[in-house]
């Protein structure tokens, strides 16, 4: 287990700095230059290169690589050109937002996805596990926004039950209650997840039910919920929780598109418009946190994944 | 086998399946035939006609300039055809390589692979995000952003199977017979790939749909004016409470169109070679 852990630890390093140097190289490949759409179309040669000075765009790449790099490993990721504020700020703004809305969203995928899983086992070959796997397919295959147009359509405009957009703070009025704000997003988002984790649950129960410890929890006189729940299931929740690299990835990227179908002011609807915007070090800092995350995350899944099934570590 | 014999295997006594497959041809046909189906040119601005409800002259209505909702969506079927099947060509050729080669030839692999793992850092719509502005918004970039997406998808997962093949009896056979490397790599292991690779472009097909839908709604996909499913959503988003028809057809057709390529590509799964069965995972 100390072996496998230093590995993927030795394998991690490397790639989380070559991600960096990606992310960095990726904004400054965009064509068109940044000090000039910052400025506008009336700056001055002049106002241009100042800007350039100021902010360190005429230093070679390299060389604004490593200063980048050491900046953020101090904290400093650089000033948004569009909110004239250190970019951690700006992220943090749009933090609140983001974590609520993928914790609900979490809650959703853990409510909804795992007993729907479980019964779509459970009745393998039946009407019903016929009707919740497809319902868990078309669910993936409907496009996020698309799903979040037709909700706020339905509940907001035609119903009123719910705001159409938007979501202020719980430190304002309204304290919890505004987490209402962020039900027909945390829904909208939780669908195709929880409609991937379903189809997982119900594969990897599959899986573990063809196994002979199962046999003999049968054999031994156990009540099939019994069975199902403490012998199947549990062993199957190995496979369901190696696969939440896989759910954060697809929370993040659906999140983008559903903080912009509900105007959230989220991080998600950040990185849209500072894409639009040109704002260069919000892009470069919202992504580089995001990787980093991502890839943190999968090595602790890996790594836990490991310790729960010591089999993976002897591969 | 022949081929009807073969699709006759693998949808027999598989009704939404087959269901899929039939609505598959008829996005197909669609995109092929679209000039001879589509009543109005997709394009044709009428401003006298705009926002008009369903009706027989405009079987979908009416958008906000006025152009007939139906022809563009038969127009759309073509762009979800050409997306498609090129985000899967790319990504299956780029990819694909990257992964046998790889696999086959060990030194190689450990550096290609770890670009792959580089890539895999990238949650998908980011990745896809940022490269697209880096590149202006057009058919063939949007087409190479998706495909590079998932082209270091499809790089691990042929990297897993060429591993189990290569250390195959029948590897050493043809080694033993003189076979040179591209002799065995194309001759000997890619012919046991072909079926998990044509599931595996069943789902890249179906992911690309809605990715492009995606990019299209957040306004980095395709450019404006091409008749996209994606891009009719997003132009008409702020008109959904006067003209919800323009919200329902080509959301219903994204859905039905990657809903049949899942059941499809499940289908085919299926039907495949127990050997890799866990190595493709799809929806």
């Amino acid at each position: 287990m100390l072996a496998y852990t230093l590995r993927r630890l030795i394998a991690f390093v490397p790639t989380l700095l070559a991600a960096s140097a990606l992310v960095f190289l990726f904004i400054h490949l965009i064509p068109g230059d940044p000090a000039s759409i910052l400025l506008g179309d009336t700056a001055t040669p002049e106002e241009i290169a100042a800007l350039n000075q100021q902010l360190g765009f005429n230093e070679p790449i390299y060389v604004q690589y490593f200063l980048w790099l050491g900046n953020v490993l101090q904290g400093d990721f650089g000033t948004s050109v569009f909110f004239r504020q250190p970019v951690l700020s700006v992220i943090a703004d749009g933090a609140e937002t983001s974590i609520w809305l993928a914790t609900m969203t979490m809650c959703w995928i853990v409510v909804i996805g795992i007993p729907i899983g479980i019964l779509s086992a459970t009745r393998q070959g039946t009407w019903i596990d016929q009707v919740t796997s497809g319902f868990a397919m078309l669910f993936a295959s409907i496009p996020t926004f698309w799903l979040g147009l037709y909700l706020i359509l339905i509940f907001a405009v035609g119903l009123g039950w719910f705001p159409t957009s938007g979501f202020p703070s719980l430190s304002d009025d309204g304290g919890l209650w505004n987490l209402r704000y962020l039900l027909l997003p945390s829904l909208t988002l939780a669908a195709p997840n929880a409609a991937l984790i379903v189809r997982l649950v119900r594969a990897s129960m599959l899986d573990v039910q063809r196994e002979d410890h199962v046999r003999t929890a049968r054999a031994k006189g156990l009540s099939p919920s019994r069975v199902a729940i403490r012998h199947v299931f549990r062993n199957a929740l190995i496979a369901v929780a190696a696969a939440f690299g896989f759910t954060f990835a697809a929370l993040v990227s659906e999140a983008v598109v559903t903080e912009t179908v509900f105007s959230l002011p989220g991080i998600g609807r950040l990185v849209v418009q500072s894409i639009l915007r040109r704002d260069y070090p919000v892009i470069q800092g919202v992504i580089l946190i995001i990787v980093v995350l991502y890839m943190v995350i999968n090595l602790l899944v890996d790594l836990s994944y490991a310790r729960l099934d010591p089999r993976v570590s002897l591969k | 086998m022949n081929i009807a014999q073969q699709i006759y295997r693998i949808f027999a006594g598989r009704i939404l399946a087959s269901i899929g497959f039939a609505v598959l041809i008829i996005v197909v046909l669609a995109a092929v035939f679209a000039p001879l189906l589509a009543p109005f040119d997709p394009l044709d601005i009428d401003p006298i006609s705009r926002l008009q409800e369903p009706s027989l002259e405009h079987l979908f209505g009416t958008d906000q300039f006025g152009r007939d909702t139906y022809s563009r969506a038969i127009y759309g079927a073509r762009m979800a055809v050409i997306i498609g099947a090129g985000s899967v060509a790319f990504a299956l050729l780029t990819g694909g390589l990257i992964g046998m080669l790889s696999a086959y030839f060990s030194r190689l692999g450990s550096f290609l692979m770890r670009g792959v793992d580089v890539m895999m850092a990238f949650p998908a719509l980011l990745l896809a995000l940022v490269l697209m502005t880096l590149l202006e918004r057009s058919v063939v970039n949007t087409i190479i952003v998706i495909g590079i997406v998932y082209a270091a998808t499809t790089a691990r997962i042929l990297f897993g199977m060429t591993l189990k093949l290569k250390g195959g009896v029948f590897i050493d056979a043809a080694i033993c017979s003189g076979a040179g490397h591209a002799s065995i790599l194309f001759r000997h292991i890619l012919p046991n790939l072909l079926s998990p690779l044509l599931v595996q472009a069943t789902f890249i097909f179906a992911f690309a749909q809605l990715q492009a839908a995606a990019l299209d709604f957040l306004g980095l996909g395709l450019p404006p004016e091409v008749p996209s499913w994606g891009n009719m959503l997003a132009e008409s988003r702020i008109y959904i409470t006067r003209a919800s028809w323009l919200l329902i057809f080509p959301g219903m057709l994204i859905i039905f169109s990657v809903f049949s390529m899942n059941l499809v590509g499940d289908a085919l799964r299926d039907t495949m070679d127990p050997r890799f069965k866990d190595d493709i995972a799809g929806v």
